[in-house]
């Protein structure tokens, strides 16, 4: 593939069609290839450019090192951005994806033109929601226990754990062959996961982010992906929002066409 | 993405891992995202180069010209092999790229290690099948032109289902998941051309003539003719090995792609 040495490591990325450039982050447990349904309709306004942040497929990685956190992968996002040198560009995040994003528009404002977050992922601290409790989000220890199993080598093991916690129980086993062996390949990002690190979006931040800003999410999305969009779309200045009917929390996998005209509505004509 | 300029064209490739080359070819509608979901497993052990034949997505194509040719096809593949110049390579094609492959095996065995044939398409002269009864050239034609119409008249869902359907059974476009379908219909001017690509049906002869070692591989509930191609060709070319992919159709690595990986490593790892 072709990549970018960016902090020490090469960054591997997808670069399809031509235009004004939209870089597009995928979210955890992900990598390039999630973006695939999207790039035929994008591709035709844009120069579309997936990348698979550090440790994800095409990276091996064995989850040793300290290397995998929001901090290093926004700073990669950033150094990225530098690195392609095209002035700047659209930014587009998908879940822990759309984190990374919006830290990066938080740091580097000079780098974006328009951000793109689809039900990006967090937590809120108490000036965003009042019934906040400090501590670690519910998820971490599953996360925890989902990468001792995959750490031990129960990668099948690790995942079913991860999936069902999240999703309800038999959602692995119900998941097709195609979306498991993608989350096999970057099963042991899980490990580096366990320490992400990420800490809560607060109201300043929100209403720090300067760029026009797109809230893109499905109108299905359960748990708490939709407050944490509501949330942050209410305080970010200049933003739109708009809710995918019909969809869940891959919206842009369940409805690649309206996906797009959304997306490519809001980033204007090039 | 990275291209190689074949016959004038800018061929686009994905390529992934390190080793020794494994450059595939996809079907009808795809492109080099057809493998996706075989990449993490193949690249462990391979430098797997997915192409993208002419006129397929990336680029944006409107039907138009006379260059969608299944004798176009098969010279970019080999020209693609002889830019890459890494030497003899293994080359794995899909449906319509099996069949693609099996020609280049054909006419330049110099290029290839070993070949991979995942349900190659095409069909029979009366030397292969006597009686007949195998999928005629005319049976496929009036399908893919009937697809063409529609796709030139703008009735783009109705071409896609249309094709989708013949291979893949009855309803089989509308239970797609949104998006496969996506990835098809990034392609569908492609059956334009596919109308009048001119594809020659397999002889005896030719399988016989195939010196490559070959792996034919399947899946076990796949309907219609592509089974019958599959087991017509592997009897006749010499020492080749067939496997059947249980609980699996045409699109058999999306649908088992540990096991599709597993076969393929395996094959290409024996000496």
């Amino acid at each position: 593939m072709q990549t970018f040495s960016v902090n020490s490591c090469d960054m591997a990325y997808l670069d399809v069609g031509e235009g004004p450039p939209l870089v597009c982050v995928h979210g955890s447990l992900c990598d390039f290839r999630i973006w695939h349904c999207v790039l035929g309709p994008l591709s035709k306004r844009r120069r579309v450019i997936a990348l698979s942040l550090r440790h994800f497929f095409p990276g091996q990685w064995d989850g040793n090192g300290d290397t995998y956190s929001i901090a290093q992968h926004v700073s990669d996002v950033i150094g990225f951005i530098e690195k392609l040198d095209v002035g700047p560009v659209d930014l587009m995040g998908h879940s822990r994806g759309g984190h990374v994003s919006f830290r990066a528009a938080q740091r580097r404002p000079d780098l974006l033109r328009r951000l793109i977050l689809a039900e990006p992922g967090g937590e809120l601290d108490a000036t965003l929601d009042p019934g906040f409790k400090p501590g670690p989000s519910p998820l971490a220890a599953r996360i925890a226990t989902a990468a001792g199993k995959i750490a031990a080598g129960d990668v099948e093991g690790g995942l079913s754990f991860f999936i069902d916690a999240i999703e309800g129980p038999g959602a692995w086993t119900r998941t097709p062959a195609a979306p498991k062996q993608m989350l096999r390949d970057n099963a042991f990002t899980l490990i580096g996961q366990a320490r992400d690190n990420r800490p809560p979006f607060s109201r300043a931040d929100a209403e720090a982010i300067a760029m026009p800003t797109l809230f893109i999410g499905g109108a299905r999305t359960k748990g708490s992906l939709p407050q944490v969009l509501r949330a942050l779309a209410a305080h970010v200045p200049n933003s739109t929002t708009a809710m995918i009917p019909n969809t869940t929390h891959p919206m842009f996998e369940q409805a690649p066409q309206k996906f797009c005209e959304v997306v490519l509505e809001f980033l204007g004509a090039p | 993405m990275q291209t190689l300029a074949v016959n004038g064209y800018d061929m686009a490739y994905l390529e992934i891992g390190k080793g020794r080359p494994l450059v595939c070819v996809h079907g009808t509608l795809g492109d080099f995202r057809t493998w996706s979901v075989v990449l993490g497993p193949l690249s462990r052990n391979h430098r797997v180069i997915s192409v993208s034949l002419r006129r397929f997505f990336p680029e944006h194509w409107d039907g138009v010209g006379d260059d969608y040719l299944m004798v176009q096809h098969i010279a970019d593949m080999i020209g693609f092999l002889e830019k890459l110049g890494d030497g003899p390579v293994d080359l794995m094609g899909h449906s319509r790229g099996g069949h693609i492959a099996f020609r280049v095996a054909q006419l330049r065995p110099d290029l290839l290690r070993r070949l991979v044939l995942a349900e190659p398409g095409g069909e029979f002269d009366a030397t292969l099948d006597p009686s007949a009864s195998g999928p005629t050239p005319s049976d496929r034609a009036a399908r893919i032109s009937a697809s063409a119409e529609k796709t030139k008249a703008g009735d783009i869902e109705g071409a896609l289902e249309l094709f989708f359907d013949t291979i893949d059974g009855d309803g089989a476009w509308r239970r797609l998941p949104a998006a496969p379908k996506q990835q098809l219909r990034d392609n569908v001017f492609t059956l334009i051309g596919q109308a009048s690509e001119n594809r020659k049906p397999f002889s005896k002869a030719e399988a016989q003539s195939i010196e490559t070692p070959t792996l034919f591989i399947g899946g076990a509930d796949t309907k219609g003719s592509l089974p019958a191609v599959l087991h017509a060709l592997s009897a006749e070319v010499p020492g080749a090995k067939t496997v059947m992919i249980p609980g699996c159709r045409h699109w058999m690595f999306e649908q088992a792609p540990r096991e599709f990986s597993e076969i393929v490593t395996k094959f290409l790892a024996d000496a």
